[in-house]
């Protein structure tokens, strides 16, 4: 319980532990397979996914109306928030204990912090665990002491790479699969004045996604949380080498030289114009790329190697989800409308307009007639666990996303880098004072 | 401005026995007061008070002053309140700019208004529109620099908000943009009310457009420069969120390049979860300010009794 | 000035004309690339920023009309509206108990008052947003209305204040003599002189709260109750890729300002130089 917990309990303590005991009195009391109400009911649901599997929108519109069909008596109300506001929205919503009833959640920690805060109850209580097995990647990363958090909703292929062979052959150049060839090609390219990678930190996020494939290579996922409960050390050389890799593709010029002065988005059209031979996109997105580019001169394929690591090579999975929160008063009928989202019908219709796989294995992947999707999946079926998805969501912005824009700016040596992560992570230790105890439950 | 009558006719005195309010009256300037009195009372009093317990307790229990001690040591709170203070170097170059259009404006007739609406217009914008626009215009491959490149000017074509070596003088050269009008048009206003004769007497005595407005115009402006100096202090402390928070996507980057206090506390309450930090940091700004709260509460109290004892 | 001017004189004149020149083209520019912005393709706004736009392209309104741009202006037009009435009728009724008494501590306590114009808004923030979250007025007008309305009396006050002390006395005892009550006095005789300050700070008011951006983000949380300045914010980084509906957003917020500001530039200017001017 923090900032529920602290905004409240700075006035009522009192308030705060009566509205616990009586959600914990409702959670312990729900069978799944009581009466379903009667009564009109509204839900609003607070959503994001548009930005990287555009066609979501109109899932999300076609998924209430059919549910509306189902369920009559219930409306339900969707808002789509932005990629900034996502995050602090939901906290300033669930400090005032008003606004969502079902609210959309990145996997991992972003799913996990919640939780830990008492922003949420755990589908695991609405949604009976024959069902949620089908669910991908719910028990990786949303699981905690027994309970699942959040109902994955999509898989996210993370992050794969896009290559246009066109503009690499153009300078004799073939796609590059090791580290050394990627910064080979770099070299060719930079004398001709064209970017080898797109991409854009303006806004930060993308800083979280190269830590993560590049980051990735050379730790497991245990490992970062041992660094995060301070077991490890992000100066340690397999948590801090990859900081010295991105400096390379500083030095060796592989970006766009505005890198630092375009979001992500946009940089990632320069891809898409051709002015950039490579880039990386969101997992669902991918094939939309490589469609409008043209699939058969787009390469999809995962970061390239530069570490031994187990995961080096390998795509990550993570899973978007939808979560119940803690103040909604219809949680029984939230976690319906999440089962009726996971039904055959809509299933299929999430990949017929999003052309992105959906979070449940019950999809059917021979349906899948693309072959630059089927890859995709494929590879992100058995895929490594995405890595920023276990740092606390703190450390992502304030040692991730600053040194990354530092890094590639010019500013910051690699070295630099990995130290200031440590010591934010030390601070954060400090400061969030349930930290440690959370994570190394959520590890075990 | 009309003269002001002697105070002491309207001292109160038991007067209009037969109207109908009779018990409003008698009451005396209070039940006038009453209702903007409890709403400031409830805004700032409440705040302050509940800021004060916030800050020391960690989710209800009191902590005493660890929070204090959390933020004071915390290196983003301690830049970010570095860079306000960077801020106010802005101030100087914003009174000695606001002080040369005004006397421009003031030397000029031909199209004297068109230029001070012209001047103004940026001060009425929307902060965020001005973010937002200049956001776009000033990237690397952006408006500006684009014509910059166009006139030969490669070399300054800078990354102005990706760099983190500039990026927070970039954003006070935008603020300076919005901020300047509205130094030009207070000191234009005192300018105007000067009496003619005593530049008049000046210029007869062969004093030229420098030494005119150095030695005879700026004494006479020393007050409402430095009502402005103190309220573009205010401004740079406590009012840049805006700026900051729409042209970085709500970061504070490239890096902390150009977090400010507000942001912090804004970034502590509702991103980080942790409140009771923001709490602590907001009292710590609080404290700082009231350094321009005091100058402040005295040039007030200068200038209200010039109005009031006249 | 004088009719003849030697050379230097005239040299002088030019280079101060061209300097205004100068600094009247950085004031407008930003406005100019935004409108101009506005009305082209992508493509066009890519390619060349700084031309006019030959072909109108009217897609970016469009857009940004069929967002969410009518609610936003309607949400922030009832804030707006509500807020300054509220203030500038609760700041009158205090500059009158100021103005027409003289008490012990008067100017101390309208010292202290006038001071809290510097107190920094992001300090209140987390008192009242957790005090709202208790209410549970999160995401009502109600509450944002009231933060800004104690925000914006003590400027109100002191500059209403000053006003009303300026009122020739003589006015104030023919009615007193007339035995009129304070109420009366003050609705008809005070009030109808008071036309020029109450305007302008209706304006000043209202300039204020229509900008206003980091109570409104922080005090308006859900969908229907956004205002605009949060609206185009969120506005700009959904339309990341399309710079010319970002442009026409823009231009949308802007135009209602623009428009008071052309008619009501003297009030403006007034109630902008009224907080230092007086009383020296």
């Amino acid at each position: 319980m923090k900032i529920t917990g602290k905004a409240i309990a700075a006035g009522s303590a009192v308030a705060v532990l009566l509205s616990t005991f009586s959600l914990i009195g409702a959670s312990a009391s729900v069978d799944p397979k009581k009466a379903f109400p009667t009564k009109p009911v509204t839900l609003t649901m607070w959503w994001w996914g548009e930005q990287e599997a555009p066609g979501a929108q109109a899932w999300v519109d076609a998924t209430v109306a059919a549910y509306k069909k189902k369920r009559p008596n219930v409306t339900i109300k969707t808002v789509l928030q932005t990629t900034d506001g996502l995050v602090p929205g939901f906290a300033a919503a669930a400090a005032a204990k008003s606004g969502p009833d079902l609210q959309y959640f990145w996997g991992g920690i972003y799913s996990q912090q919640p939780g830990w805060d008492g922003q949420i109850a755990p589908v695991s209580d609405y949604i009976p665990a024959s069902e949620l097995k089908h669910y991908i990647n719910a028990t990786t990363e949303l699981s905690f002491q027994g309970k699942i958090w959040t109902a994955p909703w999509y898989v996210n292929p993370s992050f794969p790479v896009l290559a246009r062979t066109d503009i690499l052959s153009k300078y004799n150049q073939k796609v590059p699969k090791t580290w050394t060839e990627l910064l080979k090609v770099c070299d060719v390219l930079s004398k001709e004045g064209v970017p080898t990678l797109a991409g854009g930190v303006k806004d930060g996020w993308f800083g979280g996604w190269l830590y993560s494939i590049i980051g990735g290579q050379s730790v497991t996922n245990k490992d970062v949380v041992a660094a995060v409960v301070g077991k490890q050390k992000f100066t340690d050389a397999k948590h801090a080498d990859w900081w010295t890799r991105l400096q390379e593709t500083k030095d060796r010029k592989c970006w766009n030289s505005d890198i630092n002065s375009l979001e992500l988005y946009q940089a990632q059209q320069l891809w898409k114009d051709g002015k950039a031979a490579m880039t990386v996109v969101a997992g669902p997105d991918a094939p939309n790329f490589a469609n409008a580019v043209g699939a058969s001169k787009v390469v999809v394929m995962a970061m390239p190697k530069w570490s031994t690591g187990q995961f080096a090579g390998k795509m990550g999975s993570t899973s978007q989800t939808i979560g119940i929160t803690q103040w909604s008063k219809n949680k029984e009928v939230a976690a319906d409308f999440i089962m009726f989202g996971h039904e055959k019908a809509q299933l299929d219709s999430w990949y017929n307009l999003t052309g992105s796989m959906p979070a449940d294995d019950r999809f059917d992947l021979n349906s899948v007639k693309d072959p630059v999707k089927k890859a995709l999946f494929k590879s992100a079926l058995p895929g490594a666990p995405y890595l920023e998805n276990f740092i606390p969501a703190q450390l992502d912005a304030d040692a991730v996303f600053t040194n990354v824009q530092l890094v590639l700016a010019g500013t910051k040596t690699g070295k630099a880098a990995a130290a200031d992560m440590q010591a934010v992570m030390e601070r954060l230790r400090k400061t969030d004072r349930s930290l440690v105890k959370n994570f190394t439950a959520w590890n075990k | 401005m009309i003269k002001t009558a002697p105070s002491e006719y309207r001292v109160t005195a038991p007067r209009n026995l037969g109207a109908v309010f009779g018990r409003v009256r008698t009451s005396g300037p209070f039940l006038w007061i009453l209702p903007a009195g409890l709403c400031v009372l409830f805004i700032f009093g409440y705040s302050v008070f509940d800021l004060v317990q916030q800050s020391f307790k960690y989710q209800g229990d009191w902590v005493g002053f660890e929070n204090f001690s959390l933020v004071l040591t915390d290196p983003l709170f301690r830049t970010a309140i570095f860079h306000n203070f960077l801020l106010l170097f802005t101030v100087p170059i914003l009174a000695v700019m606001s002080f040369t259009c005004a006397v421009l404006l003031f030397e000029t007739r031909k199209g004297m208004k068109f230029y001070r609406s012209a001047v103004f217009l940026p001060y009425i914008l929307p902060i965020p529109v001005i973010g937002v626009v200049f956001g776009q215009l000033l990237q690397l491959n952006g408006a500006l620099n684009s014509a910059l490149r166009a006139m030969g000017f490669e070399s300054l074509a800078l990354d102005w908000l990706g760099d983190p070596k500039q990026a927070l003088w970039t954003m006070s050269g935008i603020i300076i943009w919005k901020e300047v009008g509205f130094g030009t048009i207070l000191i234009l206003a005192r300018l105007i009310s000067i009496p003619l004769e005593t530049m008049e007497a000046a210029r007869i005595d062969g004093a030229g457009f420098f030494r005119l407005h150095l030695q005879v115009t700026l004494p006479q402006l020393r007050a409402v420069i430095l009502f402005y100096i103190i309220n573009e202090s205010i401004v740079m402390v406590s009012w840049v969120f805006n700026y900051v928070y729409v042209m970085t996507n709500g970061q504070g980057g490239p890096g902390n390049a150009t977090v400010v206090s507000e942001l912090y506390i804004y970034r502590s309450a509702f991103q980080n979860n942790a409140p009771e930090l923001a709490a602590t940091a907001a009292l710590l700004l609080l404290l700082a300010t009231l350094v321009f709260i005091i100058g402040f509460f005295r040039i007030q109290r200068n200038m209200s009794k010039g109005v009031f004892d006249d | 000035m004088t009719k003849t001017h030697t050379p230097i004189e005239r040299a002088g004149i030019t280079s101060r004309q061209l300097i205004l020149i100068l600094i009247t083209a950085m004031a407008l520019v930003p406005g100019y690339l935004m409108v101009t912005g506005s009305l082209k393709t992508q493509e066009e706004f890519l390619n060349s920023p700084w031309s006019l736009p030959m072909n109108p392209n009217f897609q970016g309104y469009a857009a940004a009309w069929n967002d969410q741009f009518p609610t936003w202006f309607k949400n922030t037009l009832f804030v707006t509206l509500s807020a300054v009435l509220l203030t500038i009728s609760l700041a009158a009724t205090a500059a009158w108990g100021f103005a027409n008494w003289k008490w012990k501590g008067r100017d101390t306590f309208l010292g202290i008052l006038i001071s809290l114009m510097v107190v920094p808004p992001v300090v209140l923030l987390i008192p009242l947003f957790t005090l709202g979250a208790k209410l549970g007025w999160i995401s009502t007008f109600r509450m944002l209305i009231l933060v800004y309305v104690g925000l914006m009396l003590p400027f109100s006050i002191y500059l209403l204040t000053n006003f009303f002390r300026a009122i020739p006395v003589s006015l104030i005892e023919a009615a007193k003599i007339d035995g009129a009550s304070d109420l009366r006095t003050f609705r008809s005789v005070v009030l109808p002189l008071s036309g020029p300050p109450l305007i302008t700070l209706t304006i000043v008011n209202l300039l204020w709260v229509w900008n206003e951006l980091l109570l409104a983000l922080v005090f308006l949380q859900s969908d229907e109750k956004k205002s605009l300045m949060v609206g185009i914010t969120g506005f700009q980084s959904r339309y990341s890729l399309s710079i010319p509906t970002i442009m026409a957003g823009m231009t949308i917020a802007t135009l209602p300002l623009v428009i008071i500001y052309i008619f009501g530039q003297r009030h403006f200017i007034a109630g902008l130089t009224a907080g230092s001017t007086k009383g020296e």
